[in-house]
């Protein structure tokens, strides 16, 4: 290796494309922190069943482009919602396809929600310590379907229309909050264009946000916690008897502790 | 309690040692297997909305537009909400139907989110854990025949139901009263057969009761008019509010229809 010495240019371009790699990290720690996570270490044996994680982050990322384009054409008002759904099918230049990745990714996003959890259940992936883990998974399960919900109603057209009428009066029916819930969806006695508003701003700001929100958090904890290896192998799931350790529990309330976790 | 967990915190730390001396880095190995899974995943949803584009397999591209005074309507919501409405459809009204609505999904959330409290112990592998692999199975299959009854339940088009009104008007022999044959034309129109069923016609995919004999306690026209502008009034909070359906005439047509469905002659 010695006797290959880099040419004087090669040293200078190399340099160049370092340089701003040294500042960011100096100012950030950012680069550290990306090269953590790809050379993280995973269990040998993780195999396809644990890519619908990504898969379902991949379904959201498309709806979030899609859902961003979209909202340039949309028009959140009972009078030219329609129209300007019809607008971006049949006029704007490729307006369908954007709008059929946002329909049909919105079922793709939830078939892979519920796959991912059935694969975290089955591999017994939400035991100690990821517990925390799967509560915030099921909660972006069911921001998802509210995601649903809540966009069904945008193109304003009969079958939006009726199916929002009767889900909002399904919540309704929920004790003591349940009126509350349906007039404040409503904005109002009736479902108008304050209703098709709150909608789309619920749709595309609100729940959007909390979803990213949460899967930062999920994400945090997956690289964190680290992966769980399948169950098939005894060694692997666990299972045989572990003698705790002698010394004293180790946890945040103990005197001396330095974390929650042993590391 | 206590040795218990200091087993799960010490088979976790053997966990970590595992995984540090014999894992693998993430990139490349698991990044690629997500990265091809991604590709498929985007170009399922490509396709999708492909196929929806320049076939009719996935249904048209919209309905009509919202129009919240009358036409047929067919309150369906998204596929994957199919088994919680067909819920609704298992808990009639009025007396269950809080139970579909949401005391059952209130109560899966509920035992989803408690699940890793529930199940403590260590074991990974399915064949020792055979209350959760059931559960699982449970769960899976009637989510399956739920969505599966909800795709295939039998609904009614208002273009269909309109046919069948001089047939109603034989059968509850109304025929001869122009104000019952007109609320029945609207009761046909208005998409209330998406909800109720009436001689057999409509869906009771909601749960809402059956009125073909709805007048036989001679409640009169003007109740069932108000009934059905506003049935709130009458702590009904799952129906829509019809308003006067268009016009003062149309609702006091409605009325007279409902009053006069005494049951088949």
């Amino acid at each position: 290796m010695a006797n290959r010495k880099k040419s004087a240019r090669r040293q200078r371009l190399e340099a160049a494309i370092v340089y701003p790699l040294d500042w960011l990290e100096e100012r950030s720690g950012l680069i550290g922190g990306v090269r953590y996570f790809l050379f993280r270490k995973v269990p040998a044996d993780t195999n396809w069943m644990q890519t619908l994680g990504s898969a379902t982050l991949t379904a959201f990322i498309v709806q979030a482009v899609t859902g961003v384009i979209l909202a340039m054409y949309y028009k959140p008002d009972p009078n030219s919602a329609y129209q300007s759904i019809q607008h971006i099918t049949n006029d704007v230049w490729f307006g369908w396809l954007v709008r059929g990745m946002h329909r049909w990714g919105a079922s793709v996003f939830i078939i892979l929600m519920f796959f991912h959890m059935a694969r975290v259940f089955l591999f017994g992936a939400y035991k100690y310590p990821r517990e925390l883990n799967w509560i915030v998974g099921v909660m972006l399960l069911a921001l998802g379907m509210l995601e649903g919900f809540t966009g069904y109603l945008l193109p304003w057209d009969q079958t939006a229309y009726w199916a929002t009428v009767v889900g909002i009066n399904i919540n309704g029916t929920a004790p003591f909050l349940g009126p509350f819930l349906a007039q404040f969806l409503r904005g109002g006695a009736e479902i108008g264009p304050d209703t098709l508003a709150r909608f789309y701003s619920i749709h595309m700001l609100l729940l959007p946000g909390a979803i990213a929100g949460l899967i930062g958090l999920h994400l945090y904890l997956v690289v964190r916690l680290g992966v769980t290896s399948p169950p098939w192998s005894k060694e692997a799931a666990g299972s045989e008897r572990i003698e705790p350790p002698k010394k004293g529990r180790r946890g945040l309330l103990q005197p001396g502790a330095r974390g929650g976790l042993p590391r | 309690m206590s040795r218990a967990l200091d087993e799960r915190r010490a088979q976790f730390q053997r966990y970590k040692e595992d995984v540090k001396e014999r894992g693998k880095p993430f990139y490349p190995y698991a990044m690629f297997h997500d990265t091809v899974m991604s590709l498929v995943v985007v170009s399922v949803i490509v396709g999708l909305a492909i196929v929806w584009k320049y076939t009719s397999m996935l249904g048209p591209l919209y309905a009509p537009k919202a129009d919240p005074g009358t036409t047929n309507f067919v309150p369906r919501p998204d596929w994957y909400f199919y088994f919680l409405f067909y819920l609704l459809r298992i808990f009639k009204w009025p007396n269950s139907v809080i139970l579909g609505t949401i005391g059952i999904p209130t109560i899966l959330l509920m035992i989803m989110i408690a699940l890793p409290f529930l199940d403590l112990r260590r074991e990974r592998r399915l064949l020792r854990r055979p209350v959760a692999v059931v559960a699982a199975i449970l769960t899976a299959l009637s989510m399956g025949v739920l969505t599966y009854k909800g795709a295939t339940a039998k609904e009614s088009l208002a273009s269909e139901v309109v046919s069948a009104v001089p047939t109603w008007a034989k059968r509850e022999g109304f025929s001869g009263n122009p104000q019952a044959v007109a609320g029945a034309k609207l009761f046909a129109q208005s998409g209330c057969t998406a909800c109720h069923t009436y001689l057999g016609t409509g869906s009771s995919n909601l749960g809402a009761p059956d009125l073909t004999a709805i007048g036989k306690g001679n409640q009169g026209a003007k109740f069932f008019s108000d009934y059905v502008a506003n049935p709130r009034a009458f702590g009904n909070k799952v129906m829509p509010v019809f308003g006067n359906l268009g016009s003062a005439q149309n609702i006091r047509n409605i009325g007279v229809f409902l009053s006069v469905s005494k049951g088949p002659k």
